[in-house]
Parts: structure tokens; C-alpha cells; sequence
């Protein structure tokens, strides 16, 4: 079981949290908690989120970090049995202010599931069902728009000339590359990837890896995974959770190579004595 | 699970497997039965049947057609023939139970012939003359006398169409016109000359006249005009009796009913229930999908929602007559009984809207197949894969943009099948009918030329009450059970179709849904 | 982030936010709307049953209105042509005179009697086939199956009474004793079946599985029928004197009506039994194979394992189709409309008719007049009808609801 170490205490989190500058935060934390009927999901977690970096939330099966990534876009407003409170700011503002409309939200945050989820229309349409609902563009445009964004998706040169095929004839790793070019395509400014690659092969998986490194230089990324190597290979930072508590977060480098806590060293070799 | 194929006690699972099998074997067979039931009777009545020529020990003769034998009552090897003999004029009647030991002889003599009246039902006998203006043909003259009345009929049945193209386009407007005080100068004029053409094509029309001759010996005489069709079954050809029974089913489906019912199409009934379902199908669609989307993707999902969908649910087990009288004391009565007292106050006693109608009718079969369509489009909103909704959200959709673009038409399947199945339903449901404003034998079809084109307070034509009406109603259940197995037939049919089709869009929708979600 | 093209205008947004509320709101208003007035139905009719009990029932010129409560409409009464207080329905009085009779329990008897003959035809059929279906059938033969009875369920009511009316009716009375031999023909011939099939060798009988038994089974049933159809006058001479109608009035004192609770039993089991086959089958194939498997590794036969796992497992959803199935017979109107003479007897004779609720409202609500004693009596049918049914289904319902959440406990798919 665990080992005789204590389980950390508010001070060692402010430590790692200052290690951010308060400019380059994206996403500040503070105190969450989020409860499915009676059962807790995630407990009093604080953590912020670096702008153009790439952020690794990992922990066992049912620590709350999936929870937590869709806490960042609201999805789990849908939900009507999930109380959450506690603070959640982006770029400065509380997300749960009752100005903030959540649509523009989650255009600003966008997401990538764990299974590919194209919509049963054309590869274009896919691109560009986002692109409609928030601007208006002339067919020129939004044409370009598409292109830029399938291209940075790595997925244009596959897909050019089959634009208008149904999106269901690509394979898992292509339509995994599809769900994100139609992210992009609306201009996020965050995007969350809750376990992108686990329903793929290890091809897709690298292309979708090499994918999360480029996309890094111009926007904030969120990734929740169950794969030690594929964080460390492309996370900036790492947050281990478990429990519905965060355990050790910091650069990469660090929570692999020399984590302050035996729990996390265990989970990252997998022990489980 | 291992089973030894060498040695097979008897009965290896038992004998209620064996009973258990027998009743997927006789819930089948029944089926079948009945399909092959309706069919065989259903159509073959629309072939033309040779006429035996029937001649008994004692020396009487008759001619007629069999219809069917059976054993005599009470004794095991006496049967007896039942056969159409037509004629009713001349017999009093024209069906005839004879023992079959008292038959001497039968024969198809190719001249007997069977004469479809516009009264009295239909002759069977001889053609002794065909009588012209000037000319006579007998049946000496052979096939000249058959070309002869071929032409002839045609020529009446042209003089009647002129007619009623002279009757319903220009004698009753003009009528209707004068009676409403809109006079000008020679419009009476004109009247006079309209009716007296029409007098005159009556007269054209029953210029020749036919005599008939029946194997009894009784002789009748009549004008063209009175007969809608002569076959002689006896003389005809294989191609020639299936261009008959084509024929035969075409004025079946396209002609209207004559004889209370016992003669003739079923067009009125058809074309009823295809406005009484059509007119459902506008109303229950929109409200059903409506209420589908409320309850699966806006309602909160608690208790109350569950209760709600568990009524509602239940509402499609409520027996179709408890809605027939839901419509009869709501629509009809008061919904009804208002708009009659509000605007066709004029007109009271006698009810407008205030009787059952096309309106009332399609009303209350949209309440009752509601549950259907609601039900089949939950449950296709249920299939449908929450990843779809949280993809279009995520892109920053709004609800109802999401709904719209992405559920809803993976949905539209669905709800097609939930369509489908409400108007399968809807066609076969007779109960609740009978309250709301279905009729035996409709004056008028509820659309017409006249303002506003289609009536909704009138009564109407219903296929299942057809059946109903001409089976337990009619005086003459004889004559009139081929029509209703042909009656039933074609709603079986239909229902059929309607209903493969949803189950093979049903099917479809599954299938698809499964491969998307690996 | 370079951005190609201008990020989305407030307005546009606001725009989009509004149309979404009503949206909402438009789908809201209508669902609740559209449920309302469905379910309003039982409230229509409990608003006008009311009146009849109200005690001052606000007279109708047209119609001398009768005093109307609980005693009158359930227990017998006394009236002016009979010696002994008794059960009768005539609503439509013929002399000024007369009072018109409005008790309730015949034509509750009718209906009951009605469902339970269609009942008792019904279940052994479908439960047989379900059972059949699920536990010896092979998957691909079930999938086409399934589609074949839903057809069956689909065939309206009229069609069916049509049948059982004007045709089955009168072939029954002919052939009284054939139909009812076959109630010993059909399972001994079943019987015979399974033993020739023990017989045969082993590549007819793998040919000739039982898997496959719903199938090749049917001409041999059709062939029974068929054959006992033919015998009927011979078995009337030998066993009946020739007429069996005459001696079971002699003997048994029965009187023979065509259009008898056997002849609705028969059509209207026919209507039910795809319904009840349909849940039934659901209930017995959802018990988890967990179950199954336990026992037949244990070494119990097909049949054992059925019998003493798998039917105690779905005891509850067999009720339910029971349950659903009784609710659909006794509020089918057009079937016992015409497969029976709607007569207000109240026997429990196989070769009597009755007359059900369902049917008595179908025959005397137009002619009712609106507002009127007979006119409410007749509502309190459809109202007690559809209670009935109503409490039937939701009842069935929650078991079902709770079935399939122990089968999901238990491992299996529900």
C-alpha cells in the first residue's frame, strides 16, 4: 500500500504553483471541488495551467482527471447532479461569472475526446460546422480557413481530394486528426485532449504526439492520459492526481526523474506494493 | 455445452421442449394461414369464373357459378355446392344451395355470359339479340354480335362520361349561381339548354338495347345503359381472363361502392383513409417529435421525467376506444359543439363541425398514435451517442444549435420509423373511428372543387370500416365477402408494407449506430 | 495565435445566446403542452363520470336521467319484469314506461371473460414460443423470427374479427368436433414429432434440429389441422350421434351460439400473443448467461436449466407480458365486436357470447345523447377501462424496470 509519507500539504502546492509567473498562467485553480451526488470527485484542488505549454494531468483510473478537464470548459454544466465550487479563471476571468457566455467558452476552450467523435457528415462539413456557428464567412474564406486548419491537424495532404466523403470512411487515427483540425478551425485558445490517443494504433498515437508538440507554439494544451511514456515524451508539466486530489505537479523532467513523493514514484514505475 | 450425438434418448430435452417448438410452429402457421386466407379469396374473386351450365336429375336447368362445397350437416358423406346464380329479378334470389347427388350433369358452354347491372346485381344467361336503331344481331351472327356490343358499351360509357363532364362543370354551377340570386340576362336561358342536352344524351344512351335470355328460359330486355359490363368466361383465353382480372382489380381499387356496399370499388374508402391518415400525419409529427426532444435532451432527468415518460408510455396500451371517446366528448362535442354555436349558428340544429368528421377523426388517431411516435424518437434520441452532442458543444454550439445540426439528423430515421408505425397504425384502427366520424357510405368525398377545396367537418370512407360495415351490416353477407377478403387484403398490405419498411429502417439505424461505436 | 479570420462579434454571440433560450423555451412549452394533453385524457374522462354520482346530475331535456350509484351499477336489482332482483344492461328503452337498465357487471363479465379465454390460448402459445426462441433457437433464426411476429401484431383488429366472425365462426360450427379434438391432436402430434425425430438418423435429425423445429414443424401442424377437419364428421357420427350441437344440449345442457368466447378466445389470443411473446422473450433471453452456464455445467439439460434457472430468473418480465397482454385483451374492441354477438349473458360457458365494454361503447356511444345518464354510464366504461389498463401497464412497467436492473447487477445485459 502507500507508503509512511505524509500526504502533501498546502505549502509544498504554493511551491510549485509560484514556479509559474503569474503572466504566463492560462488557467488558475484555486480550491476546487466538484461532487457527483454524493460522491466527491475532486477535493479542494488548486493548480495553474502555463500558457503555451503543454500540461500532463496523469493518476489511476478514477482520480478525477478527467473531471477536472471538463470542469475547464463547462461540460459538465450539462450534468445536473454535479456540484462544484471553488474557482476557475482563464486569462483573468472566472469562467463561472454569469457573464461569461458558455458557448463562447468552450469555442475559446476546445476539446478532444478519447474516441473519435466525427459528425456523420463530409470531412468538410466537419471542419466547418464550428466555423459557421461563429463567423460568417464567404466560401473563399472559410475554403482557406478549412485548408490552414486540416493542415495544421497533419491531415490535409490525406484528405484534399476527398473533402466531401463522409468523415466515417477515415480511419480512427485520421479521424482523431479531423476532430482536431475542426477545433482549430474555430480558433481556440486552449485545447484539452482527454486521452487523444487511446483508441489508436502506435503510428496514430505518434503522429497525434508530434501533433500536441507543434501545435504548443501558439496554443495552451491539456493533456489527460493514462500513458507514463506519452507524457513524459510530450508534456511541458505533470500533474499526478489521485483520489480527486493532486499529489505532485511540476516540470516533467522533475515528477519523472526525481518526484518529491513515494506515491507518485510508485504509480509513475508501477509498483504497487 | 457438450451433447453426445451417438446416443439420443428418446425425447433427449424432454417433451415440453418439443411443445414449446410447437407453438412458434402454430403461432406461424396461423399466420400464414390467415395471409394465405385473405390472398386466395382477395384476388380470386376478380377472376373471371366459368359458368357450368347445371343440369339436375329432375331435368331443371340453371347456370351459375360455383362458390364453394361442403359437407351436408349432420351426415358424413352428403355434400352440397353452393352457387351464384345472379339474377335476382328473375329468381329472387342469386345464390342457390344445391345437394350434389341431385346433379346430373355440368357444362361450359361458351355462349352463357355474365352481365354486370347497374340494379339488381349481376344475369348470368344467353345474349339472344342486340338491338340497334335500325339493325338487329343475333347469335347467328357470331362474333359480330359480340363486336357490336363491345362497341356499343363503349359508346354509352363515352355519352355518360359527357354527361357528368356536362352535369358537374356547367349545369350545377350555374345552378348553384341562380340560386344564389346572381342573375344575368340569359343565364336561365342557358339552364334550359344544359338540361335539355342532358336529357338528350340520356336518350342517345339508351338507344340499343340487349336481350337476354336465362337458362330457365325467362327472357329480359334492356337498354345499354343499364349494364356496366358483359365477359363471357366461358369462351375466353388464358391472357384474355388475366387482362380481365387485371381489369377487375383496377375497378376494384378506382371505381366506387354500388349495391350497399356489396358491388363494386372501394375508391371512396381508399382515398378516406389515405386523407384521414395523411391529415394525421401533419398533425402527430411535429407534436410528437417535439415532445420526444423535450423529454430526452431539455427535461431535467429525475423522477418526474421518469414518470412522466412511463405515462406516456403506458398511454400507447390505453385500449383505441377510450380515445375514440375522449374525442367524442372533447373534439366533437366541445370543441365542436363551439365553433358551431360561435360561427355556423345559421345551420344549427343541424351540426357542422359538431359531428364527427374527417378533422375530428384525424384528431383524435394523432392523440392515439402520439405515444408511437414519441416513444420511437426517444428512443432513436437515446441511441444516438453522447460524444455527438459533447462534440458539437464543445466547438462552442449552443444547445439548440447542437441539437439541430448534429441530433437531430441522426434522429431523422427514427423518427420516420415512428411515423411509420403510427400511420400503420392509425390505417388499421377502426374503434375509435365509429365515435368520431366514420361512415358506411359517404355522399361526398371530403375534397372537391368547391371553396375551401377540402372539407374537414364531412364525414368520411374508412378501409377498415368498409370491412366492418360490409361484413356484418350488408344485407347480402354473401355477395359482399369477396369484396371484404378483397378489402382486407389490401389493408393487410398496406399495414404490411408500412410496417417492413419500419423495420427495416429500424434495422438500419442500428446497425449503423453499432459500427460507429465500435 | 495568428488569427485567420475576426473572433466572433458580441452581437453575434448575443444573437445566437437569445435564439437558444427560445428555442428552448418554443420545445419546452410545446413538450409539456403535448404530454398535457395526452394525459389529459384520464382527467377528460373522470371530469364527465363525475356528474353521475354528484347526486343533483343536471337533467337533460332530451333524456329522463336515472338515479345512478354504486348499488344500481354493480349489484342486482329488482326491476318491474323479473321476479328475482338481477344483472341487466338495456340502455335503450323501447316504451316510455320502461326504465332503462344499467348494470355495470355483465359487461364487465363480458370483458373479463373475454380476455381470459383470449388469455388462456394466448399464453401457452406465446410463452411456448418464447421460451422456444430463446433458450433452443439459433440467434439467426430468432432475428428473422422477431420481425415475422411484429408483423403478426400489426395486423389490425377488424382484419382479425373479420376472420374470426364471418369465416372462422361458421367453420367452427361445422366442424365443432375436429376444433376441438385438435386440443389433444396438436400436442400429441408435437409429442410424436420429438419421438420420430429421436429416431431418425443422424444427418436427417441434425437437418431437422429442433433449433430449427419452429419451421419444419409447420406442415406437419398444418397437416394435423388438416386431417382433423376431414375426420370431424366421422368422429361427430362415432363419438356424438352425429350431432354434436344436439348432444351437448342434451347432455351437458350447453346452448351452441356461433359466435362464441371460444371463437373471441381464438382471435383475440391471436391478436395478444405477439405481444406477449415479445416481452417474454425479452425477459427470458436478458437473464445473464452467467446463470445459465452455472447450471449447465453442473450437468443439466437444456430443458433442466430452463426450468430451473432461466424461468425462475424471468419469472417477472413473464408476468409483466402477461400483465401487458391481459391489458391489450380487454380493451380490444373490434375483435369481440365481431367474433361475438354482443349479448349481455353472464356465463362462463366457452359456447356462449358476451358483451364487453369495449364493444358496448362502440355500438351505443353515437347513439348516446351527449350530456345524458346512458351517455355518462357509458363514459364510466371507457373510464374504468382505461384505469384499468393504465394501472396494468405501469405495473407491468416497474417490474420490468426492476427485472432488467437485476439482470444488469447480476452481469448480464438487459
Amino acid at each position: 500500500m502507500l507508503m509512511a509519507d505524509a500526504s502533501p500539504t498546502p505549502a509544498t502546492l504554493h511551491e510549485i504553483v509560484r514556479d509559474i509567473p503569474s503572466t504566463d498562467r492560462c488557467f488558475e485553480i484555486e480550491d476546487l471541488t466538484i461532487a457527483y451526488g454524493d460522491k466527491t470527485a475532486l477535493s479542494g484542488l488548486s493548480l495553474h495551467v502555463p500558457r503555451h505549454r503543454v500540461t500532463a494531468f496523469i493518476g489511476p483510473s478514477g482520480c478525477g482527471k478527467s473531471t477536472l478537464l471538463r470542469a475547464f470548459n463547462r461540460l459538465h454544466d450539462l450534468n445536473e447532479d454535479v456540484a462544484r465550487q471553488g474557482r476557475i479563471v482563464l486569462e483573468g476571468q472566472e469562467i463561472h461569472a454569469p457573464e461569461v457566455d458558455v458557448a463562447d467558452l468552450r469555442r475559446r476552450v476546445g476539446m478532444v475526446f478519447q474516441t473519435p467523435n466525427p459528425f456523420p457528415m463530409s470531412i468538410y462539413e466537419n471542419v466547418a460546422f464550428g466555423l459557421r456557428l461563429q463567423a460568417a464567412l464567404p466560401k473563399r474564406r472559410r475554403d482557406e480557413v478549412i485548408e490552414w486548419a486540416l493542415e495544421s491537424a497533419a491531415l490535409w495532404d490525406e484528405v484534399k481530394h476527398r473533402l466531401h466523403e463522409s468523415a466515417l470512411l477515415l480511419s480512427g487515427g485520421q479521424q482523431q486528426r479531423l476532430v482536431i483540425a475542426r477545433t482549430l478551425a474555430v480558433q481556440p485558445e486552449v485545447v484539452l485532449l482527454d486521452e487523444p490517443a487511446s483508441a489508436l494504433d502506435p503510428i496514430s498515437t505518434l503522429k497525434i504526439e508530434e501533433l500536441i508538440r507543434n501545435l504548443k507554439s501558439h496554443l495552451t494544451l491539456v493533456l489527460v492520459t493514462h500513458n507514463m511514456q506519452q507524457a513524459a515524451r510530450v508534456s511541458d508539466y505533470t500533474a499526478f492526481l489521485e483520489e480527486g486530489e493532486l499529489i505532485e505537479y511540476g516540470a516533467t523532467d522533475t515528477v519523472f526523474t526525481n518526484p518529491r513523493l513515494a506515491r507518485t514514484e510508485n504509480y509513475i514505475t508501477g509498483r504497487t506494493d | 455445452m457438450r451433447r453426445s450425438t451417438s446416443r439420443r434418448p428418446w425425447l433427449a430435452e424432454g417433451p415440453w421442449a418439443w411443445l414449446a417448438a410447437g407453438g412458434v410452429a402454430l403461432s406461424l402457421l396461423m399466420v400464414i394461414a390467415l395471409l394465405v386466407l385473405l390472398a386466395g379469396r382477395g384476388l380470386a374473386h376478380f377472376w373471371p369464373q366459368d359458368i357450368e351450365a347445371v343440369t339436375l336429375e329432375d331435368g331443371a336447368q340453371f347456370a351459375g357459378q360455383v362458390v364453394r362445397e361442403q359437407g351436408l350437416p349432420g351426415e358424413v358423406d352428403g355434400r352440397e355446392r353452393l352457387y351464384r346464380t345472379g339474377n335476382r329479378d328473375l329468381q329472387g334470389a342469386q345464390w342457390r344451395w344445391v345437394d350434389v347427388a341431385d346433379i346430373d350433369t355440368r357444362a361450359t358452354p361458351e355462349d352463357l355470359v355474365i352481365v354486370e347491372r347497374r340494379r339488381w346485381g349481376p344475369f348470368i344467361g344467353r345474349v339472344v339479340a342486340l338491338e340497334g336503331p335500325e339493325t338487329r344481331w343475333t347469335v347467328e351472327d357470331g362474333d359480330t354480335l359480340w363486336q357490336q356490343l363491345d362497341e356499343r358499351l363503349n359508346r354509352v360509357s363515352q355519352l355518360r362520361s359527357e354527361r357528368d363532364v356536362v352535369r358537374t362543370q356547367y349545369l350545377e354551377p350555374l345552378a348553384e349561381r341562380l340560386a344564389n340570386g346572381e342573375k344575368v340576362a340569359d343565364d336561365e336561358d342557358e339552364l334550359q339548354a344544359l338540361k335539355a342536352r342532358i336529357v338528350n344524351l340520356q336518350e342517345a344512351m339508351q338507344r340499343d338495347r340487349v336481350v337476354l335470355e336465362s337458362l330457365e328460359g325467362q327472357q329480359l330486355t334492356l337498354t345499354l345503359d343499364a349494364l356496366i359490363d358483359v365477359t363471357r368466361p366461358n369462351a375466353m383465353s388464358l391472357p384474355a381472363k388475366l387482362s380481365s382480372w387485371g381489369h377487375n382489380v383496377w375497378r376494384f381499387l378506382s371505381e366506387g361502392p354500388r349495391d350497399a356496399n356489396t358491388a363494386g370499388g372501394i375508391w371512396p374508402a381508399i382515398f378516406g383513409t389515405i386523407m384521414m391518415v395523411l391529415l394525421m400525419s401533419v398533425l402527430v409529427m411535429p407534436f410528437g417529435v417535439l415532445a420526444a426532444i423535450y423529454l430526452n435532451e431539455i427535461a431535467p432527468q429525475g423522477r418526474l421525467t421518469r414518470l412522466v415518460r412511463i405515462g406516456v408510455r403506458n398511454l400507447a396500451g390505453v385500449p383505441s376506444i377510450v380515445y375514440g371517446v375522449f374525442g367524442l366528448g372533447v373534439f366533437v362535442y366541445g370543441i365542436g359543439g363551439t365553433l358551431d354555436s360561435l360561427f355556423f349558428a345559421d345551420e344549427l340544429p343541424s351540426p357542422t363541425f359538431g359531428t364527427g368528421g374527417l378533422l375530428w377523426a384525424s384528431l383524435t388517431l394523432a392523440l392515439l398514435t402520439l405515444p408511437v411516435v414519441i416513444v420511437a424518437t426517444e428512443e432513436g434520441l437515446a441511441r444516438i451517442p453522447d460524444a455527438q452532442r459533447e462534440g458539437a458543444l464543445a466547438l462552442g454550439a449552443t444547445r439548440s444549435e447542437a441539437l439541430r445540426r448534429v441530433v437531430l439528423p441522426m434522429a431523422v430515421p427514427a423518427m420516420l420509423t415512428g411515423l411509420i408505425l403510427a400511420v400503420a397504425r392509425a390505417a388499421g384502427e377502426v374503434a375509435p373511428l365509429m365515435l368520431v366520424g366514420v361512415t358506411k357510405l359517404a355522399s361526398q368525398v371530403p375534397v372537391d372543387g368547391t371553396f375551401p377545396f377540402i372539407h374537414l367537418e364531412r364525414k368520411f370512407m374508412h378501409l377498415g370500416y368498409h370491412i366492418f360495415d360490409a361484413g356484418f351490416h350488408g344485407g347480402d353477407v354473401e355477395s359482399a365477402m369477396p369484396l371484404v377478403y378483397a378489402t382486407a387484403l389490401l389493408l393487410v398490405l398496406v399495414i404490411l408494407v408500412l410496417n417492413l419498411t419500419a423495420i427495416f429502417l429500424r434495422h438500419t439505424i442500428r446497425t449503423r449506430h453499432r459500427v460507429r461505436t465500435h | 495565435m495568428i488569427d485567420r479570420y475576426p473572433p466572433p462579434a458580441p452581437v453575434r454571440r448575443r444573437f445566437r445566446d437569445l435564439r437558444d433560450r427560445l428555442f428552448t423555451l418554443l420545445v419546452g412549452a410545446c413538450g409539456i403542452g403535448v404530454i398535457l394533453a395526452v394525459l389529459a385524457i384520464g382527467v377528460f374522462l373522470f371530469v364527465e363520470v363525475v356528474p353521475l354520482f354528484g347526486g343533483d346530475t343536471p337533467a337533460s331535456e332530451t333524456q329522463a336521467t336515472t338515479e345512478i350509484d354504486f348499488e344500481s351499477l354493480w349489484l342486482p336489482q329488482q326491476y318491474p319484469d323479473y321476479e328475482t332482483p338481477r344483472y341487466r344492461w338495456q340502455a335503450n328503452v323501447l316504451s316510455e314506461d320502461d326504465t332503462p337498465m344499467f348494470s355495470l357487471t355483465p359487461l364487465a363479465w363480458g370483458t373479463l371473460k373475454a380476455a381470459a379465454y383470449a388469455l388462456l390460448f394466448a399464453i401457452p402459445l406465446a410463452l411456448g414460443a418464447a421460451i422456444h426462441s430463446a433458450c433452443f433457437m439459433s440467434r439467426r433464426l430468432r432475428h428473422r423470427l422477431k420481425p415475422a411476429l411484429e408483423l403478426m401484431e400489426a395486423l389490425p383488429g377488424v382484419v382479425i374479427g373479420f376472420v374470426a366472425g364471418l369465416v372462422l365462426a361458421p367453420y367452427v360450427e361445422r366442424h365443432l368436433v375436429g376444433a376441438l379434438a385438435l386440443v389433444l391432436i396438436l400436442p400429441l402430434g408435437l409429442l410424436v414429432a420429438g419421438v420420430v425425430h429421436s429416431c431418425l438418423p443422424a444427418t436427417l435429425a441434425r437437418a431437422l434440429s429442433l433449433s430449427r423445429a419452429g419451421l419444419w414443424l409447420i406442415p406437419w401442424l398444418a397437416l394435423l389441422v388438416a386431417l382433423a377437419m376431414v375426420m370431424s364428421p366421422y368422429l361427430e357420427v362415432v363419438w356424438f350421434g352425429g350431432d354434436m350441437r344436439a348432444w351437448l344440449e342434451q347432455q351437458l345442457g350447453l346452448d351452441y351460439a356461433m359466435r362464441n368466447a371460444m371463437i373471441v378466445g381464438l382471435a383475440m389470443g391471436f391478436a395478444i400473443i405477439p405481444t406477449i411473446y415479445a416481452l417474454a422473450e425479452e425477459a427470458l433471453s436478458g437473464v445473464p448467461d452467467s446463470l445459465s452456464e452455472g447450471a449447465q455445467a453442473l450437468g443439466a439439460s437444456r430443458w433442466q436449466t430452463l426450468w430451473n434457472v432461466i424461468l425462475p430468473a424471468a419469472s417477472p418480465g413473464i408476468f409483466s407480458a402477461v400483465m401487458i397482454g391481459a391489458g391489450r385483451a380487454v380493451g380490444e374492441t373490434m375483435i369481440v365486436l365481431m367474433a361475438t354477438g354482443n349479448t349481455a349473458l353472464m356465463t362462463l360457458s366457452p359456447l356462449d357470447g358476451m358483451r364487453s365494454m369495449a364493444a358496448n361503447i362502440a355500438i351505443e356511444l353515437p347513439e348516446a345523447a351527449a350530456g345524458g345518464t346512458h351517455y355518462r354510464v357509458l363514459l364510466l366504461c371507457a373510464f374504468l377501462l382505461f384505469v384499468f389498463t393504465f394501472c396494468v401497464n405501469t405495473l407491468a412497467e416497474i417490474v420490468r424496470g426492476r427485472l432488467s436492473h437485476r439482470y444488469r447487477r447480476l452481469g448480464g445485459l438487459a
